[in-house]
């Protein structure tokens, strides 16, 4: 009973200690997956940044060399020297369970950033995850070709080839399901799947893939591709068969800097930017909330942007 | 029998002394999956698969690329080695080469200060890679001994990393007009039946080709009789680096982008395209021209059944059938030759 009592008063030592620190000053630990990645580059200076903005905030940003290993000793690291929170970027979304379990021994927040948990049903209390949900990606780009077919006077039946990602992989997976809820909706119900075939994200595969396609000569009225490098591969097979790409409705996701090129160009007309400096943001803001004792929800969604001719000047800069 | 026995020494093909060529079975089967999806497509979708120009086109213009790394891989495995590196040097060689072949007007390029080069600069690059990693592979295997399977997985693995190291995961693109021209429209095509028509010459008329068989008939008596085997081995890894450098420049002029994925896969497929054109896996048997078909059926079958539109799943499951398919029916060929 009274080492019970003690290990209470010590838990409020502890929590009014992190709170009066917390309110001043803050130590948040970093551990990103890699350094050697565009996107999670974007993302890690994205978190610099912001923590730029606000003086009382310190980071300490790890690599984790794409090591499940190498990551979670650098948790424990951040553990050991007592950081307020901690913001993992897991290296693999399968070993998070040992994370969680280690920050929540020690009672130190933990925010995951990007790549979802897999342990995300299960978290503990002070700990979230910060992210874009892969649902909005495919609906956004299917919706805005379903638009565009429509304003395009189709709207009494049109024809789309869907080019998938490689097939185990969940952003592909959910992508194409996001194409397939839209049809299903009696807004764009007009709208039949011709084929669906994999290019596993390539841009090489999505050549053949697309070349093959046009050899059929069904008339097709869209290319719904699950990323943009297979997206830019069936342009470029539309090109080496003389079909005007100016008119072809297509659609992709990630919004790289040589889609927003096409797009420019007038070839590409859709994609969808996921955003990695606000993700980065995000998830700061949750570890700051959660080091404060705030409650914030289990997860925190950055949201995808649709990306059109129409708006594409304010994204040229931002991946 | 006794017929066979005897060419299994000599330096000479058995398959060449055959009144019937094996390349003549792989043929056939050509022709007769062809005439399969084309009576699937009356009976299913009411449409001829090969009256079209476009899809004839495209069947061998999908398994150009892979094709040329397969004219290289057909010699490794003629001489009784294998080589799983070729895909991971067709993604290092391509971003390499890549990166001297952008244009000045993207900013983003990785040596500002070379751009706009010459043609001969990126291709020279190129095929110096490849060289590079074909000769590392010859080296390893006729020096250390160690079984080609085990040297080339190690290049896989390293090759692939230099690729991700290079531009750090970044793709490169934006490649010069003359660089994008090399392989536009079915110069591919071009390129892997000029590529694969020299090699036939090569291995059926010169001393290269008939070193190359021995060794793979028997490289105990290939030594007796004079050829210098390490020697030779390297020149025929080198030789395969070199066309998967080849295939690296089409390839990413093709796609006008280089990344590190690229080329993911492609050793197997090359590896197949040769079975299936009646290379043996045990060496001193098969034919560039057995690899030309074999790349054909490849190209007939990914055609097909997009033309059925036949799920993805489906697909992947039926190529794996028909490369162990290919195997079998070479086990079962040297076994009647007495070999296993």
């Amino acid at each position: 009973m009274k080492k019970l009592a003690l290990a209470a008063l010590m838990g409020t030592l502890l929590m009014g200690t992190a709170m009066t620190g917390s309110a001043s000053a803050a130590n948040i630990g970093v551990s990103m997956a890699q350094f050697n990645d565009n996107f999670l580059t974007v993302l890690r200076n994205g978190i610099i940044d912001y923590a730029k903005t606000m003086p009382d905030v310190t980071l300490q940003v790890e690599d984790g060399g794409n090591d499940v290993n190498k990551q979670l000793s650098e948790v424990q690291n951040f553990i050991a020297s007592k950081v307020d929170a901690i913001i993992v970027n897991p290296v693999d979304t399968d070993a998070t369970t040992a994370i969680s379990k280690l920050a929540a021994d020690a009672n130190i927040p933990l925010v995951y950033v990007n790549r979802q948990p897999s342990n995300m049903d299960t978290l503990p209390a002070n700990q979230a995850f910060v992210g874009s949900d892969e649902k909005d990606s495919g609906t956004l780009e299917t919706k805005q070709i379903c638009k565009l077919l429509k304003d395009g006077g189709k709207g009494s039946g049109a024809n789309v080839y869907v080019m998938q990602g490689q097939l185990n992989n969940q952003a592909a997976v959910q992508r194409t399901q996001d194409i397939h809820d839209v049809i299903a909706t009696s807004d764009c119900s007009f709208i039949k799947i011709i084929d669906q075939q994999t290019a596993g994200w390539q841009r090489d595969q999505a050549q053949s893939l697309m070349a093959n396609w046009l050899t059929a000569g069904t008339p097709y009225d869209a290319v719904i591709s699950n990323n943009d490098e297979m997206a830019l591969g069936a342009l470029q097979a539309m090109k080496a068969a003389g079909v005007d790409t100016k008119t072809v409705i297509i659609g992709g996701v990630d919004a790289t800097q040589e889609a927003l090129a096409s797009m420019k160009a007038g070839d590409l007309k859709v994609t969808v930017f996921q955003d990695a400096a606000g993700q980065g943001k995000g998830a700061l803001d949750t570890a700051l909330a959660l080091a404060k004792g705030t409650k914030v929800d289990k997860a925190v969604w950055v949201p995808f942007q649709l990306v059109t001719p129409e708006n594409i000047d304010t994204y040229m800069s931002k991946n | 029998m006794a017929e066979v026995a005897a060419a299994k020494g000599s330096s000479v093909d058995a398959s060449q002394r055959r009144p019937w060529p094996s390349e003549v079975n792989i043929l056939a089967g050509l022709i007769a999956i062809a005439l399969m999806f084309e009576v699937l497509g009356w009976l299913l979708i009411h449409q001829s698969f090969l009256i079209n120009p476009a899809r004839l086109q495209i069947m061998i213009l999908q398994v150009a690329i892979v094709g040329i790394v397969a004219v290289g891989v057909t010699q490794v495995i003629i001489t009784g080695g294998i080589d799983l590196s070729s895909g991971s040097v067709v993604s290092a060689a391509a971003i390499i080469t890549m990166s001297f072949a952008q244009v000045s007007t993207y900013s983003r390029a990785v040596y500002p200060a070379l751009t706009n080069l010459p043609i001969i600069v990126p291709i020279a690059v190129g095929l110096a890679c490849g060289l590079l990693a074909g000769l590392i592979n010859g080296l390893i295997i006729a020096y250390t001994k160690i079984p080609p399977f085990i040297a080339t997985l190690g290049m896989m693995v390293s090759a692939r990393g230099v690729s991700n190291w290079y531009t750090k995961g970044q793709p490169v693109s934006f490649p010069t007009d003359a660089y994008a021209s090399i392989a536009s429209g079915i110069r591919p095509v071009i390129i892997f039946i000029v590529i694969a028509i020299i090699f036939q010459i090569i291995m059926r008329y010169t001393l290269y080709g008939r070193r190359t068989y021995a060794i793979g008939s028997n490289a105990d008596a290939a030594r007796v009789s004079g050829i210098n085997v390490e020697r030779h081995l390297v020149l025929v890894y080198t030789l395969a680096g070199v066309l998967s450098a080849v295939a690296a420049i089409v390839v990413s002029s093709r796609n006008l982008t280089a990344q590190a994925g690229m080329g993911f896969g492609y050793e197997l497929d090359a590896i197949a395209m040769t079975v299936i054109g009646g290379t043996s896996l045990y060496g001193g048997r098969g034919s560039i021209i057995g690899t030309v078909l074999g790349a054909l059926i490849f190209g007939v079958i990914i055609s097909g059944f997009t033309f059925l539109r036949i799920d993805a799943f489906y697909q992947e499951m039926i190529k794996g059938v028909i490369i162990i398919g290919a195997v079998v029916q070479d086990v079962y060929r040297q076994r009647r030759r007495g070999r296993i």
